[in-house]
This record gives C-alpha cells, structure tokens and sequence, in this order.
C-alpha cells in the first residue's frame, strides 16, 4: 500500500464512521472547510467537518447540563477525549480553523469584492504581505499614489469620511462591508450628516486614518479594519472612530466598536449603531476617551 | 425616568471603553396581587446595567432584582358578586406604601395580578382605572390559572433553580384555593396547568372542633372516599388526615398522567400537564408551602386548624407523598409570597440597547403581538408583505384598528439586504395602519432593531417607527412598552404571555 492509497483509506474509514462529511457543503455555521492534501482524495472536492458546537464527552452524568453549558460559550469546551489526545474530530477542527486564521492573514481582499462594494482601493507604503507583517509602521502610512488619489477622487471637509483597511484579516472584510457599509451609511444620512466617498486601502494598519484625515480635513473618520483572527473566528472585525484625525491623534483618541461579525455584534447593527456614535463624537466635538470626559460633564 | 443623570454617565463610561461599568439605573417596581382569600404587595428595586465590554455594543440588562418591602398579607376585600371593593383594597395598598416610605410618585413600574375567582374583566377596569392616578407605568392583568402558576414559579425562585442546575423543575403553588403548577426548564416556562385543591377548602373552628363550611370542590373529595361532612360536623385529625392525603396524591398524580379520571379529572381546572418530559425535583411555593417544609408540629386540632382551615395539614401530606413517591422537594426562595414577586420584579423587562423609538408615541399599553412569520422570514418583500396583511387582517377581524406589533421571532443572521427586504415587505403590510396614522411596531428577537428601524424611516420617513430587539414574543402575547430610558438606549418591556390561557378549557 503506497502513501495515497493509505490516505484514501484514513478518509474513507473517517467518512464512513461519520466523522467527516465526504459530500461538500456550504460554509454553513461552523462548519469549517478542509482543502484536500493533493494526495489523490478522488474529487478534489474540500470536505465539510460537521460543526464543533456538539458535546462529545463520552457517557456523561449530565447531558442536558453539558449541552446548556456548550451553549454558553463558541470556545472549545466538552470536546472530550481519547486518552490523554483530542478526539479526532476537534482536532481536524483545530487544524481547519488554525488554517482559516492563516488564510485570513496571507490572502488579499479580492479585487471582486472591493467592486461589489463600490470601493477603489489605494496602498500604504508596504511593497509585500512579507514587509506588512515586519513592519508595523509602515502600514500606517500611504504611499504617494494613495495620497494622489484620495486628493483626486474623494470631497474633501466632508463630515464623515468612511475607509475599509484590510488589516490581518482579509477575510473579515469579505464577510462583513457588504453589510456594515450601507447600514453606516444610510444611519449616516438619517442624521443628516454629509459622507464622502469610501475607499479601501491595502497594507493597512489602524494609524493609517490619521493620514487619511489629515489629507481630507473632514470631522470624523471612521475605520473598518481586520481584526487578528483567531481560532473561534477569522471574520471578526472593528470599527475605530476618531474626531479630526491627524498626525497629533493619540491611541486615546479613538473610539472602537469590536468583534463585528456574524456570531459577535451583526455587521447591518453595527453599522447602524456607529451611526449614533459618530453623531455623538460630532456634537461633543471628541472622540475616545475625551468624548467620554464631555458625556459625564 | 428618561434621560437621568446616572444612565448618561454609564453611557459615557461605556464610550470611553472602560472594561466594565459600574454606574447603573435603578427602577422602582411594585408587585400587588390581589388574588381570592389575601391581597400583597412588594416593591422591588431592579438595578439596570450595561454587562458588555467598552469596546462593545452596549447591552443594558437587569441586572439586580432586589425586594425591598413585604406588605403584610391581607385578606382581599370583596364586595357582593365576586366584585373587589376597589376603595378598600386602595386604602391598604396606600397604607402600605406609607409603611414602605414611598410615595406614588416614586415608582416607576410594576404590575397588579388579579388571580383566581377575582380575575374578572369587570374587576380589571375598575383597578386600572385606580391606578392612573400612580406616576408610573403600570401593567393591571387578569391572569387565569396557567398565568398564574407560570408567575408564581418565577418569583418562589424555581425558573432560576432550572436555570443554574440544568433541571426540570415544577414549581407547586398551593394557596387557600388553587394550587398552580408551572413547570420550568433552562429557566424558561414549558408547561402549567391548575387544580382546585387549595388549604381553606374547608374551614374548621379549632376550639369547637367542629366544620365551618365545605366547599364545593372539598365535597368531591368527600364523596371519592365515600364520606360526607356538614357544617357543624365534629371533625378529628384523623379524618382531616385522610382528605389532605387524598387531595396530595391529586396534586402528585397531575405530575405522573396526563389522561386524567375520577377525582383527578374532575379538580383539574385548565388542561392537564403535557408531561412529554421528566420532572427532576419539586418547588412547593404558597401560603401551605411553610408547613410542606418544617417538621413543627402538625397533630393536634389546634395546631392543624390554627388558621381556621387545613392548610398546614395539607402541607405536611404533600411532603409526605412527595417523599414516598422518591420525589426531591428543593426549598424555594419565596413562598406565601411568590406570586406577588413574580409579578412585582418578574414581568419587567428591558429591550436590547440599539433601538429606534419614536419617543413621542411612548408609552404604550396592552398591544397585541402578531406573529406573520412563524415559518421563517420570506424570502421576498411581496410575500412578507402578503404575510403581514393576513395577520394584521385576522387580527382586525376581532377588534377595531388599533396599534398592533409585528413580532419577529428566531436569533438567525440578518443581512443588510434582508433587512431592506424586511423594512419594505413592512411598511407595504401595514399600509392601511400606516394611512390611518398608527405607529410601525415591530419586536425582534435578533438584535437588528436599529438597522431595521434606520431602514423603516429610510423608507418611509413619515411613519412613526418603534422597533425594539431581544426581546422574545408568542403569537396571541400583549406588550407593554415603557418611554425610553438610557439617553433613548433601551425601553422597559413587558410581556404579557397569554399563550397558556388560550389552551385553557
């Protein structure tokens, strides 16, 4: 028996005793997609995993206890064990999410996504994914071509400029702008407050809105970014909101709203909910902590 | 209430991103129950605090419920007819805020149960009517029997009980007439129904020895075990004995079957326990609920009749069948006072924190929920819009036009786009309350309400919009929504689950 064959069995024995799903499916919730080894698993096909949200702890006392606990929390609890080792399924889990966090880091948002969107898209400073990672710095500052272009093609003073930054997670920006943007915006324009039109920057790191407001001079900018993904999720993202952003902006100065996704806040609420808080950081003329300072006051 | 001080600076202190706040509001809510033999009150403090983490989207929660006045127990004054003598029961609820040291104006919500053989529409009217002159925002319900056992099980501590043990736990509220049982899993109600048996079912003159009244029910326990007693019949602990035995099992055999014969059938006042799941362990809560848990001495007449009835008697029993069928009775954290409890601090609730409301349409009272998607929410905005006219259309058949709220159940993921859809299969829907000025009221379990509101105005920027989220309603609920509080960040609710009466025979 050659290594493929030997493969091919492993999977076949895997799928026949359920822990695997041979048919593929959707992304549907928590199902994480494994990319086949090349080996020769016959279709090519990705398999599906089923979702990691049951209780495998083998003959427990209380199981109605254990399902409420699991309930409670996305974490890797009641995974039970094979001995002293996970069980195969959790740890196929482990690999397709630890995977999926790497993915998110290394891939670039897709040119399809950023014209679904409506977005043209500038670059920081950084030449390559390998540079962005070293040097945190310099995602924070655009290239001249960005700057070029934001001064050609965005309106500036406007009150609320929005920018998407892809930050460490690619895939959280897929997932959630298609949502998060209109809602900001059409809570945006409930208030009456004028927005200028958004754009996404690569490379990008949080700081890179302090350019982006100076180039602009508008009131607010508000900032979708990437979160470093982790094993629970890759898709979550923040919002960071900073009242005239410029290059004397401190970290204190900005507002964030986090863990935006679809097992976290809802990307539609999200965005809706900025809406109010950019209208309360334009009427106290603050944002981060001094906007809270002028509220207690 | 709105707009206080103390919830501007929690909203602050979230903004600035500090890891947990600890400013909070706190209401004042009032419990009165006026039920058959006594009339209670309590009023409770209900601490309302954002649990979420600076950097996330606020979520104000109850986060405290504290009683801090007991009324006495009253016996509830009754005028001819089963009428309550309303002036009566005022004056002793304003003595006993007196006591308290509150004044009307003070409170800030709360809820009057009118239970058992008092919960009459006619009743109703006349204690609402009473009540507008209090500063607060109060719920006046009449709640059968299932309502009834639901409410008590929520304040004698048993929906919590389930709640932290992972049980399935039936709380049993015995009072003088009726004892209730609700049934509680994860915290939530599964199941109730009602029985007449109760501890002043029949009177008994201690000193005399002799039998003051029999009730109608208490005669039907009498002739299952063949026996028969008149006013005036000399009684002994014996016999008493004997009965308070007969109507426990009657108690305990609701919990074992659901086809019901004989005396069990003829007691049992709503529909019987479905009992499609196990019961682990058992609340007694209610007036006869002392004596189900202290060993005092139970033997002689005097003391069995100390009260003029056999409720200490009937307690003492129901311990003694419980524990011979093996059954694990938990003490509860209320007893003679679970109801007014469950009714004072448990009914109130708060919306999720990212809302619309059209403050100027607040508070409103007694809407009925409506419930068009129960299958799910359509795909397109014709057929949500079709969806909604035929709720709102049968809805209508039975009452003139009125405000109503769509209520949209499930916790699944909603898109922009399906939010978009939403709004516009809405606002179509409810067109002709829309042209007839009624606000747009929707409750949404998905907390979605701001995005869906913002839409809704988008949309229709004349309309009155109130669309409030985490909230979980059924089809045929009434809810009361109270003016914002929070800086506009939340709205006290309250749910008024008639699902259990409609089952009702």
């Amino acid at each position: 028996m050659n290594e493929q064959e030997l493969i091919q069995s492993v999977i076949g024995k895997l799928v026949e005793q359920g822990v695997l799903q041979s048919a593929p499916s959707a992304r549907d919730r928590g199902a994480a997609p494994v990319a086949s080894t090349g080996s020769g698993f016959s279709s090519g096909d990705p398999v599906t995993l089923p979702p990691l949200d049951e209780v495998k702890v083998d003959s427990p006392k209380n199981m109605a206890a254990l399902e409420a606990m699991r309930k409670t929390t996305p974490a890797r609890i009641l995974m039970g064990r094979c001995g002293a080792r996970q069980k195969t399924h959790s740890f196929l889990h482990f690999q397709a999410d630890h995977a999926a966090a790497v993915d998110a880091v290394f891939l670039d948002v897709s040119d399809a996504c950023l014209a679904e969107n409506g977005l043209f898209g500038v670059q920081t400073v950084v030449k390559d994914k390998d540079e962005y990672l070293m040097k945190p710095e310099l995602g924070k500052r655009l290239s001249e071509d960005a700057k070029k272009m934001i001064s050609e093609r965005c309106e500036k003073g406007v009150q609320v400029q929005i920018i998407v930054v892809d930050g460490l997670s690619s895939t959280a920006i897929e997932a959630n702008i298609g949502d998060t943007v209109p809602a900001l915006i059409q809570g945006l324009k409930a208030e009456g407050l004028s927005v200028g039109t958004p754009f996404f920057v690569k490379y990008g790191r949080v700081g890179v809105m302090d350019e982006v407001g100076a180039i602009l001079g508008c009131d607010v900018v508000v900032e979708l970014v990437g979160e470093r993904p982790g094993l629970i999720t890759a898709e979550s993202m923040s919002a960071y909101m900073v009242y005239k952003a410029g290059e004397k902006t401190v970290e204190a100065d900005r507002t964030i709203i986090s863990n935006i996704h679809k097992g976290g806040t809802p990307p539609a609420e999200a965005g809706a909910h900025m809406a109010t808080v950019v209208k309360q950081m334009l009427a106290h003329k603050a944002s981060g902590v001094a906007l809270s300072e002028s509220m207690k006051a | 209430m709105s707009e206080s001080s103390t919830i501007s600076s929690l909203y602050a202190a979230h903004l600035s991103g500090a890891a947990e706040s600890s400013a909070a509001e706190v209401v004042t809510s009032v419990g009165i129950d006026i039920g058959t033999t006594t009339t209670q009150c309590v009023v409770s403090r209900l601490t309302v605090k954002n649990t979420a983490p600076g950097t996330l989207v606020p979520r104000m929660e109850i986060t405290d419920k504290e009683v801090v006045y007991r009324s006495g127990i009253h016996f509830t004054p009754i005028t001819g007819d089963n009428l309550v003598d309303t002036d009566s029961v005022f004056r002793l609820i304003n003595g006993e805020f007196t006591k308290a040291g509150i004044s009307p104006s003070d409170i800030d919500t709360g809820a009057v149960i009118i239970t058992g053989e008092t919960a009459k529409k006619e009743n109703a009217r006349r204690i609402s009517g009473e009540m507008a002159s209090y500063a607060g925002d109060f719920v006046v319900a009449t709640a059968g029997g299932k309502l009834e056992s639901v409410i008590a099980g929520r304040g004698s501590g048993a929906s919590d009980y389930s709640r932290r043990h992972f049980l399935t736990v039936a709380n049993i509220d015995i009072g003088g007439g009726t004892a209730n049982i609700g049934i509680y899993r994860s915290g939530k109600a599964i199941d109730s129904c009602c029985i007449n048996v109760g501890g002043r079912l029949l009177r008994v003159d201690p000193v005399e020895g002799r039998v003051v009244q029999v009730s109608e029910p208490m005669a039907r326990v009498l002739d299952d075990l063949g026996l028969s007693l008149s006013p005036g019949d000399r009684v002994d602990p014996s016999l008493l004995e004997i009965l308070c035995r007969r109507m426990a099992e009657v108690v305990s055999n609701a919990l074992k079957q659901n086809h019901l014969t004989g005396l069990e059938d003829a007691l049992m006042m709503t529909t019987p326990l479905r009992l499609d799941y196990e019961v682990d362990c058992v609340m007694i809560s209610g007036g006869v609920a002392d004596h189900a848990y202290t060993t005092a001495p139970c033997d002689t007449l005097d003391e069995i009749a100390r009260y003029g009835d056999i409720g200490p008697l009937l307690g003492r029993q129901v311990r003694q069948v419980f524990r011979d069928n093996g059954m694990e009775m938990i003490r509860p954290a209320e007893t003679i006072r679970a109801t007014v409890i469950g009714a004072g601090a448990q009914t109130v609730d708060v919306s999720g924190s990212t809302i619309v409301v059209s403050d100027e349409r607040l508070p409103m009272k007694n809407v009925p929920v409506v419930i068009p998607f129960g299958e799910g929410i359509p795909n397109t905005p014709e057929e949500m819009a079709e969806a909604v006219g035929r709720s709102v259309s049968s809805l209508y058949e039975a009452m003139d036009l009125e405000p109503l709220a769509i209520g949209i159940q499930g916790g699944g993921y909603l898109s922009y786009k399906k939010v978009q859809g939403l709004a516009r299969g809405l606002l179509s829907g409810l067109a002709p309350l829309i042209r007839a000025g009624l606000p747009v009221v929707v409750v949404l379990e998905q907390d979605s309400g701001k995005v869906l509101g913002q839409s809704l105005r988008a949309l229709n920027p004349g309309a009155q919009v109130i669309c409030v989220d985490q909230i979980e309603v059924s089809e045929g609920d009434y809810i009361d929504i109270g003016r914002s509080m929070a800086g506009g960040t939340v709205v006290p609710v309250v749910i008024k689950t008639l699902v259990f009466e409609t089952r009702q025979s």
